[in-house]
């Protein structure tokens, strides 16, 4: 009688563990469906994006004039990057052998208060890309006192950070050179986040033909399990 | 009232003024313009190019084209004109000549310090200068670790001299300290100029008066806009407006202390000439404040046509040319981009 229940629990607990596998292979195949679909829009998105930074850039030549812009000012002197992008070591916990890229932006050697990270990345997103001068000085966010005054003093760093790699080109820059910069700083942000995707969508991708390859030792399993039970 | 210039003007300014006027003639047409708004690659606008005053300039140029090959072509013939008009003048026309080139010198002076300042090669930034601001010892400017060296060492030889005793310190130049001399540079030369086109006197003087006035008036809200949000203090502001023109100086009181670009909507507005430019923005954007300051400018150029016997005819045309390199600039920019869309954002007919 033990043994009946046993086999029984046995054979119950095979079936569950097939109806959860077939679950994770669903889920599995959705995440990959949804990341194949992130990616592309993500193209989409960086390709429009440069297009429109090329364009203010060559607007802003067209403003300034070709003797303020032009690649000979760019500096050759050794400096700190403005920038840099940190590649995470795959972790078990998170996603099985999944890389995972993020961008510090507006990291210089000056700023103690350096690698604002993803975290400012999400906050500069908010900040609507605007020839309004005024928005560069007043906060874009709404919430306690405390919160704004800390996201003023993070956005005036950033603008100073801004303008300092902008400097080659002059102090008085014009308002459409600005505006391709932060064109171009949205293109950099979307090629991390293309790469996030792309690793998401290989691991998903790697995930799902394990589990293809997976369902002889499931078969196997169940026959095992039909022999007890007869 | 004017003098008799009618009587004596054509004795020496005569053939000059006959011969900018044909050059005026030749200016691109708004024809030309369509059919270079339609061009599909930069060849495509090399052949229509090929067909005005600019075609013996481009032919040579192998293909693939660049944009910058374009605009370094444009500019040539523009040189070429102006050496021929210049090396026919007498006094004062060959000063009034002078005078229009000093604005390229001052950028070509900038753009050295500030190339050598980067560690750039001396050789590489000559190329990228203006061929109608260069002088013999520009190349010297690389050895100056200041303005005082940038003074005794290469300009105090130039026509640029006079205008240095404002921003002569023995500071480092490094970026801030060069956009400060830049601009005092400038406000410096066209307060100059102003003043030698008054002692001209006549219809130079009138014409002039209005012409310069406009560029001061533009420079100075130029100024305000590309300050906001800057270190650049309102007392340094303001110290870089022109002691002339229309805003001058109420107008700069209220710029100097503007922290948006509605603000200086607000000042811009009072003043009735500029009225029509800001109308045509709509509120917080700035995109096309360019465009309206390049048509109000075109349309006062072209006036200075409209009457004879005075050395205005000359600094409209070498204007009028450059706002065409622009406008050809432009256009290759967006043609080469596959933006044509845009090509009408920033072009402006002369015709």
């Amino acid at each position: 009688m033990e043994e009946e229940e046993d086999q029984s629990l046995s054979f119950s607990e095979v079936v569950e563990e097939q109806q959860g596998q077939r679950g994770s292979e669903e889920e599995n195949v959705v995440q990959f469906l949804d990341s194949l679909d992130s990616y592309l829009t993500l193209f989409d998105s960086l390709s429009s994006t440069l297009r429109q930074g090329w364009l203010e850039l060559a607007s802003a030549r067209h403003s300034m004039g070709v003797s303020r812009i032009n690649g000979t000012l760019l500096d050759l002197k050794p400096h700190s990057a403005a920038t840099t992008l940190q590649v995470s070591e795959p972790d078990v916990d998170y996603m099985v052998g999944q890389p995972h890229f993020k961008l510090s932006k507006w990291a210089s050697s000056n700023n103690e208060n350096c690698c604002f990270g993803e975290e400012k990345i999400r906050e500069d997103k908010l900040q609507t890309k605007s020839d309004s001068p005024q928005l560069r000085n007043r906060s874009q966010f709404s919430g306690t006192p405390a919160t704004n005054g800390a996201s003023l003093i993070v956005d005036d760093q950033v603008q100073k950070e801004r303008s300092k790699s902008l400097s080659m080109f002059g102090t008085l820059v014009s308002p459409k050179l600005r505006s391709a910069q932060l064109s171009f700083e949205t293109a950099l942000e979307t090629l991390v986040e293309i790469a996030n995707m792309r690793s998401t969508m290989f691991s998903t991708s790697d995930q799902i033909r394990k589990e293809m390859a997976g369902p002889r030792d499931d078969n196997k399993r169940y026959c095992i399990a039909e022999e007890v039970c007869d | 009232m004017y003098g008799f210039e009618a009587l004596t003007f054509n004795v020496d300014g005569g053939y000059l003024e006959a011969i900018v006027r044909g050059h005026r003639a030749g200016l691109l047409t708004a024809s030309d313009y369509n059919n270079l708004c339609q061009c599909e690659n930069l060849d495509d606008i090399k052949m229509h190019l090929s067909a005005t005053e600019y075609g013996s300039y481009l032919q040579n140029e192998p293909s693939p084209l660049h944009t910058t090959t374009i605009v370094e072509k444009c500019t040539l013939k523009l040189v070429d004109e102006y050496k021929h008009m210049l090396c026919q003048a007498t006094e004062p026309l060959s000063t009034f000549l002078e005078y229009i080139t000093y604005g390229h010198m001052i950028d070509n002076v900038v753009l050295i310090v500030t190339g050598t300042l980067h560690e750039r090669d001396v050789h590489e930034l000559l190329e990228k200068c203006h061929p109608l601001g260069m002088f013999d010892s520009i190349a010297t400017l690389a050895v100056a670790q200041n303005m005082r060296e940038l003074y005794r060492l290469v300009l105090v030889d130039t026509p640029l001299a006079p205008y240095f005793s404002e921003c002569i310190t023995s500071e480092d130049l490094d970026d801030m300290n060069i956009e400060i001399m830049r601009n005092t540079l400038y406000k410096a030369y066209l307060e100059d100029f102003y003043r030698f086109c008054q002692k001209l006197g006549g219809a130079t003087s009138e014409i002039m008066s209005d012409l310069l006035s406009f560029e001061a008036d533009r420079r100075a809200v130029n100024i305000t806009i590309n300050s906001i949000g800057t270190e650049l203090t309102r007392d340094d502001r303001r110290k870089l407006y022109s002691n002339f023109g229309l805003l001058y100086p109420y107008g700069h009181e209220e710029l100097a202390v503007c922290e948006d670009i509605d603000q200086v909507r607000g000042v811009m507005e009072k003043y009735p000439p500029y009225q029509s430019i800001f109308a045509k923005m709509s509120y917080g954007e700035s995109q096309m404040l360019d465009k309206a300051f390049y048509e109000e400018e075109v349309k006062r150029l072209c006036l200075a046509f409209e009457q004879q016997f005075h050395y205005a005819v000359f600094f409209a045309y070498m204007r009028l040319r450059e706002q065409e390199i622009r406008n050809l600039m432009w256009i290759s920019e967006c043609v080469a981009q596959n933006q044509k869309s845009r090509v009408h954002d920033s072009v402006v007919f002369i015709f």
